[in-house]
This record gives C-alpha cells, structure tokens and sequence, in this order.
C-alpha cells in the first residue's frame, strides 16, 4: 500500500458502522462508498455476516475506513454472559470485560458474530450506531448500546429510514440521550438528503475534534465530487440535446420515403437518449449490468411514454404552441433542403474569411438536394425540449438516489426542482445554443459526416451552464 | 511545433480520448490499474492511462510519424512558396522588354497577399477557428492525405481539437500561413532585386480614365510608408513625367525600382513579419498552456468514476462463521402442566394494546416482555408452573433476532406446545408488513423447530386455539 505508508496511519480515520441486525448497516456502507456493489442487501436478519471495509482515499493521501459489521442480535444473552463472566460488583472497566469476554469460550461459538463487532469497535476510533428508526425501543436496544458502550470508542447514532411514515426518530433521540448519546445524524441510506454526507461528517467531527482537520477535508471532497458529478452529468446532456438538435436526415420528397426516414430519425434519436442515460448511471456509479434494478428507465414501461408519443409531452408539463403532427410524423419536422445551410449573417462572413470550402463539398450535395427536391427531417423543438427536461430529471433522480436503493429509479415531473432553466423549456423556445445547433449537422456525433469543432464544445459547454440553472 | 513533453502528453491523450469516443472504449482494466496505483491527480492519472494506451495501441508512433510527415510537407511547402514567390517577380518584371507597369506590377506582386491578409485580420474578430488562414489548413489537409494508417486521421483531429480548445489553433495555423507567405514574399523580394541589379528595366504608369495629378497622389501616398522606412522616392516632377511617353532623366528608373521595393517591404514582407511573430507568440502561450488537462472533456467523465474510484474494498476479516441456532425442546405430554395456557407479547412497541382484544378468560396474561428482568421473572415463574399451551406474540415490523429466537426457545422448554402469532398484521393501522419480514419470521421460527403449522399471521386463530386446543 504506497498510499498508506506515505500517509501514515496518522492520517487514516477508522469507522466502524455497527448496530442491531437489518438496520441498514451495509446499506450506508454502500451509499458513503457509492459501491452499489458492496456485500449483501436483503430485508432479513444476518445477511451480513463478516467483517468488510471499504476505504474513502482523498488526493492528499488521507483517507476514512469505513468497517461493515455483522448485526448484533444477542445483545441481552451477551450482557447476561458479561455479567456472569465479570460481575457488575467487581467493577471492571468497558474495555477490560470486552477483552475479559473476547477470550472467553462464547466469543466463538453463540456469540461469535457480536465477538466480530466488539473487536472490530475496539479497533476504530469511532463508531456509527446505524438505528432502524421504525423500530420501537426496546430493552434489547438499551443492552445493545450498553455492550458498544463498554469498549469505549464515542457512538454516532445514525437515524436511518427517516422518511419512513412509520418513523419513532424523536423517541430514539429522547432515548439515546437518556443513555448519554446526545448527538445524532440522521441518514436515509436510500434516498440520503443532498447534503447528508455533509452534515454526517460535521457530527462526526464535532465528536472527535482532534481529527476536526480530516473530517472537513473529506466532507470538502464529498460536495466536490458532488459538483463535479453533477457538472459532468449536465454536460453529457447538453451533448445529448446538441446531438439531437443538430441531426437532420435528407429523405426523397415521396411520402413513403419520408415516412420511413422520419422512422429512422426516431430511431438515432431513442438510442442517442439511451446511450446517455447509460452514461449517467455509470457516471453516477449505478451499473445495469450489476443490478437490474438499475436497469435503463427507458425500457419498458418504466418511463411509460415513448419519446414521440404526444402523452409524454403533457407528462412533463411540456406546452406545445402549434398543434403537433401525430402518427408517423409525430415529433418529427419536415423542412425543403437546406443542409444546415440557413447561415447567420456572422457564420456566412466567417465563411467567406476563409472556410470556404469546408462548404464547397457540401455544396455539392445541397444543390443535388435541392434540384431533386428533397426534404429535410429534424426532430421538433416540443421533444427537444421534452428531452432536456426528462433527462435534467434523471440527474434530479441519480443526485438523490443512495446506492443502496433496490427500488427501480423513478422520475417525478411534478416533485422536481422548478429551475427558471426548466421553467423557460416547459413554456418558452428553445435555447439559443440549440438553435445554433440546428444550423450545424455536422455537430450530431451519430451523423456520418460528423465533425466535432469546437465551437461545438463551446455550446455544449454554455448549454451545460443554463440547464444548471 | 514544439515537441515539449506536457505538450506530446495532451496530444496523445486527446487521440486516445477521440478515439475511444469514435470506435468505443478499448479494453483497458491492466492500464487503469496501473494508473491508479501510482496515485496522483486525475489529470496525471488520465495521462497515464493514455500514455499506456498509447503505447500498447501504438498510437504513439502513430503520432511521431504524423508529426514528421507534417514537417516534410510544411517543408515541400515552403519550397513550393519559394518557386511561387520567384514566379511571381519574374512575371511581375517582365523580360525587360516592354517598360514595366508600376501599378500592375504592384498589384501582381502584392494583391492576393493583401487580400488574404486582410481577410485574415477580418477573421480575427471572429470567435472561429483558423479564418483566413487557409495556408496552413491547406497544410494541415495536406498531411492528412499524406499520412495514412488506420488512425493517422486521428492525429490531425487531436491536435486541432486540442489547439481549438484554447484558442491556440487559429494562432498555429496562422503562423503556418504566415510563415508561407513570408517566404514567398522573400523570395520575391531576392528575386526583384537580382532582377533589378542585372537588368535594365523602365517603368511607367498608364492609364485612359484616370488624370495624371490623381497618379502622383497615388503614387505618393503608397509611398508614404516605405519613405519612412528610407527608401527613396521618386519626386512629383518624375512621377508626372514618368507617363511612358515622356524620356526620363537618369537615375529616376533607379528611383522607380527603390519604391517597388520599397513597396514590397513595408506593404508585403514587413506585416507578415509582425502577424507571424504575433501568430507564434500567442501559439506558443497556447500550447503552454496545454499542460494543464481539461478533465470536463465529454469522455473523462466517465473515466473519472474508474480512475479515482469513490472508495476501494478492503477485505473481510474472517470467512463467514456456523450460525448458531436455537432449537425447541418442548415440554413431553405427560409432563405434569397442571397451570392455565399462558399467552405473553415479546418486545412489543409501546404504544401496542395489551392485552390483546379477543383475550378469553382462563388464560394467564404475563403482560409483554421487554427487558432482562421481565425476561429472567417469566423464566422462573415457568419453571416453577409449566403451561400446556404458551402463545408468544410477536411484532412482525420487527426483523427477528437470534436473541428474540433463543429467548422463544427457552420459553417452549416450558410447555407443551408453543405457538407464535403477530400483532402488526391486524391491530395496527398503517402500512401493511412486508411480506419479506414475515417470511423472515416464517424461515427462522421454522429453523428453531416450530413448524408452519404453529405459526398463525392471525392473532383471533391463535387465540382461539390458546383457550381450547381442538
């Protein structure tokens, strides 16, 4: 390990994440690693049943070892046992009865797993108390806490299922200050608030004021990343929307020919979509291909609407001015050819000051068009900005969503975040970086003769920073 | 092209960027590994993982050779501008034979460089990229065609996209162009001046539409600039008389030739001069600055993720244990349990009613169990007083626990049938339970040895059996 040598071990912070069985411990693991993959997760008891890390490394060579721990689900018989072992009236200190009970015979037999959390507690500098807050409190909780308490490390509960509707957090946090934990965070594994990490690590480092220093430098690097994700994922959809702005498929003037080419316009322009939704989820480290939860909204009826069909405009809230073909042209535009040609009075000078033949090849082909009559497809500005808008909500979705959430990703039209940005695509025209878009074919990277230029970066890149917002 | 090391770095990563873009992305776990096991920021990472890329794809010769084929043909090229610019001089003099056309002169030699030199400064205001620099375009697509191999259409596309980003592309190009025409305008100037020195030449003006005074303003105001510079100019008087009808006075040829010259300096190679030197001088800022990655870059997103993982595993401490699991031991039949059934809640929430409505008399309520204590008293009361029937009734929100399942076979040892039922399913309002707890419930009670049969989701069944067994 070259990282840990150069670092020290100074500057690693140890975690144990422990608590009763089926709390979520694993899935809190998997949403502070953003490792979909980590253990097991299932709705049972002892599901995990060993000692897993995972390390969160920063660039500077510090890091945070987060430990998964079998449930404890013996804290009553363990207490009994401690007691038998050491009696209260011996007065023995936490530490010692732990150390007293680790090498006794039960540690690898009825209690073996509690053995694992125990040593594993002792050692790491802290641990994170994961509470099932839909649980009632119960005796066996009390017992739990106190046996965690023994080894003398400082406890974070962490109230987990807080959006349950059957949720008892202000019971928990009236009980745990009665056992003399008084701080306490609450994280939803599943669907974690935006700033959850964030205010995760600032509890901790209340806690643990002599690694102050560490924690902020990692809850920094979490809402870094964090922006970074998002940046990147906005941009991959201003690449999306600036593809499907600029596609435009020449077809024969017969209506035959331009009823098939506008089939295969949709066509590109669905796999285009689900080319980018794959990318989101791998950018935001959710892999189909390990769970088919999460799997592409796209197929199926998960999104429930084809792109093209007129109901998903309505869905998103999506005013169409002008009534909008419907059947085999729906979403469709159908324009005479002009190859991109309606140049601007700046793109023509640009033109004449020296790319000139850039256009000469193409003009070729643009007379040919034109002298042949044909018609020109490109997709409407109503499914332009239909797509924009269901892709900002698919970022929405992935920003909040755990990675330890097993449900299917929804998208909710309504409940999303009403940016002025989403606002103008739900009513106005189309930004201007997308109808700059359409003047440029050679921008669609599905196109044949795509070139990638870049005043095309430029635009995606402006486009990126209107959608956020 | 200044081949600095940051500088070959971006290029090649650029190429493979674009190409993965193209063509997909290529097999690369052994060099992502390695990448990141040295560590570093995610742009050095990303360098790494291209410059191994580069090497097993060999992407890097690939760009050598592009490379070098661009040196040849800026090479061919320049030579190509030398030839131009000679032609050009000789044509523009003529053989010596026919007095030589001042303005036509100026115009063959002068014309098409001003005109793409002021497109050029045109384009400057123009946020595109390479305008009126069509000379080194024109290099640029040159190699392309000269260069071929698979990926060598690559490399150009690299590079401008890597230029372009920064604003260093037009500059690049521009210097090309620059260079271009200021050979040729060199050699142009060689030319007339060894034309000039060997040959005798007159020179006139001509003209149908146009009076005399016009040209001698003309003449002097194109003048003006190389005056500045020192050359002489010929005086109005001369420049009246030099009509081609008139015999001039010697040493005004002289004169003549001094403000051709004159001319080409300060008008052809002079801003050329200045437009490459500021062409190479923001090129190069460019290309310095190139050393710094962009990581927004439509690909390194997704490498990002793979490169910087948000975490790595560390492995488990010790393979999975046996699980230890309770087993009932009920009472035998003939074991005298002379007491009522007994019917007890186990870890039920607070708020749950107690006892359960339906309750039938004759049976004992031990009340719900929670604590050690409650726990250790029930255990002793039914030592002392065995029970024909025991009813444990549990919360089915909860998840069952070993400790919940060795408590419930420690309590069966005291009876002669045990039975479990669950409050949640009917007395509770709210959300139905999940079927994946009850089933938990099911398998773990099952595996403690009470069998299905002995398991009632229903509280009024279980309760019925508690007052009279059928």
């Amino acid at each position: 390990m070259t990282l840990l040598t150069r670092a020290g071990a100074a500057s690693i912070l140890r975690l144990a994440v422990v608590g009763h069985t089926n709390t979520g411990k694993t899935s809190l693991l998997r949403t502070l690693t953003r490792d979909p993959c980590f253990g097991q997760v299932q709705d049972s008891p002892g599901t995990t049943r060993h000692v897993e890390g995972a390390r969160l490394a920063l660039e500077t060579g510090q890091a945070i070892e987060l430990y998964d721990t079998p449930g404890v689900e013996d804290g009553m018989g363990l207490l009994d046992y401690l007691d038998q072992l050491s009696p209260p009236s011996q007065r023995q200190e936490g530490p010692d009865r732990i150390a007293a009970f680790l090498d006794s015979p039960e540690s690898t037999r009825r209690f073996e797993q509690e053995a694992r959390v125990l040593r594993k507690l002792l050692a790491c500098d802290a641990g994170l108390y994961v509470i099932d807050v839909r649980d009632p409190i119960l005796g066996k909780h009390r017992d739990e806490l106190t046996v965690l308490g023994l080894c003398g490390r400082p406890l974070l509960p962490v109230l987990n299922f807080i959006n349950s509707p059957r949720q008892r957090a202000d019971e928990w946090r009236t009980a745990l200050s009665r056992l003399g934990l008084h701080a306490a965070v609450e994280f939803d594994s599943v669907a974690p608030e935006i700033d959850g990490e964030a205010r995760l690590y600032d509890k901790l480092a209340l806690m643990l004021d002599t690694r102050n220093e560490l924690l902020q430098a990692v809850k920094n690097d979490v809402l870094q990343q964090q922006a970074i994700r998002r940046d990147d994922a906005l941009r991959m959809v201003a690449d999306l929307l600036v593809d499907v702005a600029a596609l435009r498929l020449a077809s024969q003037p017969d209506q035959a020919s331009v009823e098939s080419t506008s089939g295969k316009l949709r066509d590109q322009v669905r796999q285009r979509e689900e080319a980018c939704v794959r990318e989101l989820l791998q950018r935001y480290n959710f892999r189909s291909e390990d769970f088919a939860q999460h799997a592409l909204p796209l197929q199926g009826e998960r999104w429930g609407m084809d792109l093209f069909h007129p109901q998903a405009l309505k869905d998103m809230g999506v005013h169409v001015g002008k009534g909008m073909a419907a059947g085999a042209m729906a979403g469709v535009t159908v324009d005479l050819f002009t190859a991109g040609m309606s140049l601007g009075a700046a793109a023509l000078v640009g033109a004449m000051a020296g790319g000139l033949w850039q256009g000469v090849d193409r003009l070729g082909k643009r007379v040919m068009g034109r002298l042949q009559g044909y018609r020109e497809l490109s997709v409407d500005d109503a499914v332009l900005r239909l797509l924009a808008l269901r892709q900002l909500a698919l970022v929405d979705a992935l920003q909040r969503r755990g990675h330890a959430a097993q449900a299917p990703i929804t998208l909710d039209a309504d409940s999303a975040i009403d940016t002025p940005a989403r606002q103008a695509l739900r009513s106005g025209k189309l930004p201007e970086e997308l109808t700059e878009a359409r003047s440029q074919p050679r921008w669609a990277s599905v196109s044949p003769d795509h070139e990638d230029s870049p005043r095309r970066e430029e635009v995606v890149r402006s486009l990126a920073g209107r959608l956020a917002a | 092209m200044s081949t600095g090391g940051s500088f070959r770095q971006a290029w090649l990563a650029e190429t493979v960027r674009l190409r993965e873009a193209h063509w997909g992305p290529l097999q690369d776990s052994t060099e992502v590994r390695r990448a990141r096991a040295e560590g570093g920021t995610f742009s050095e990472r990303i360098l790494r993982r291209a410059a191994f890329l580069g090497r097993r794809e060999k992407l890097d010769t690939t760009l050598q050779h592009w490379a070098q084929i661009a040196r040849w043909s800026l090479i061919a090229m320049l030579a190509l501008a030398v030839l131009t610019g000679a032609g050009t001089g000789l044509g523009a003099l003529g053989d010596g034979t026919r007095p030589v056309n001042l303005l036509l002169a100026l115009a063959a030699m002068l014309g098409l460089h001003a005109l793409t030199l002021v497109l050029w400064l045109a384009g400057l205001g123009i946020r595109t990229n390479g305008n009126g620099a069509w000379l080194g375009r024109l290099w640029l697509s040159a190699t392309q065609k000269l260069a071929r191999g698979p990926d060598t259409a690559l490399a150009p596309r690299a590079l401008a996209g890597l230029l372009g980003r920064n604003g260093a592309l037009r500059w690049s190009l521009g210097a090309v162009s620059h260079l271009l025409w200021l050979t040729a305008l060199l050699s142009l100037l060689a030319t007339l001046l060894a034309m000039l020195s060997t040959r005798r030449y007159a020179f006139n003006w001509e003209t149908t539409l146009l009076s005399p005074d016009t040209f001698v303003s003309l003449i002097q105001a194109i003048g003006w600039l190389p005056a500045r510079i020192g050359f002489d100019m010929p005086p109005a008087t001369t420049i009246r008389i030099s009509d081609g009808l008139t015999l001039l006075p010697e040493g005004s040829h002289a004169l003549w030739s001094s403000w051709l010259i004159g001319c080409v300096v300060a008008y052809g190679v002079f801003p050329r001069l200045v437009a490459f030197a500021a062409s190479i001088f923001q090129a190069r800022r460019g290309i310095r600055a190139l050393g710094v990655l962009d990581t927004s870059l439509p690909g390194y997103a997704l490498l990002r993720p793979r490169l910087m993982p948000p975490s790595e595993g560390i492995a488990p401490d010790a393979p999975d244990g046996p699980t230890p699991q309770a087993q009932v031991r009920p009472l035998a039949l003939d074991a005298s349990a002379a007491g009522e059934p007994l019917v007890v809640g186990l870890e039920l929430p607070p708020d749950t009613a107690w006892p359960p409505p339906g309750l039938p008399a004759g049976v004992q309520n031990a009340g719900v169990v929670d604590n050690r204590g409650q726990r250790h008293a029930l255990l002793d009361h039914l030592h002392a007083h065995p029970v024909p029937r025991l009813l444990v009734i549990c919360d089915s929100y909860q998840t069952p626990d070993r400790g919940a399942l060795a408590y419930i076979a420690e309590l069966a040892a005291y009876a002669q049938e045990t039975r479990v039922s669950f409050t949640a399913t009917e007395t509770q309002p709210g959300p139905a339970v999940d079927d994946s707890r009850m089933d938990a419930w099911r398998r773990q009670l099952q595996a403690a040895g009470i069998p299905t049969s002995q398991i009632h989701a229903s509280l009024a069944t279980a309760l019925r059996w508690l007052k009279d067994a059928p």
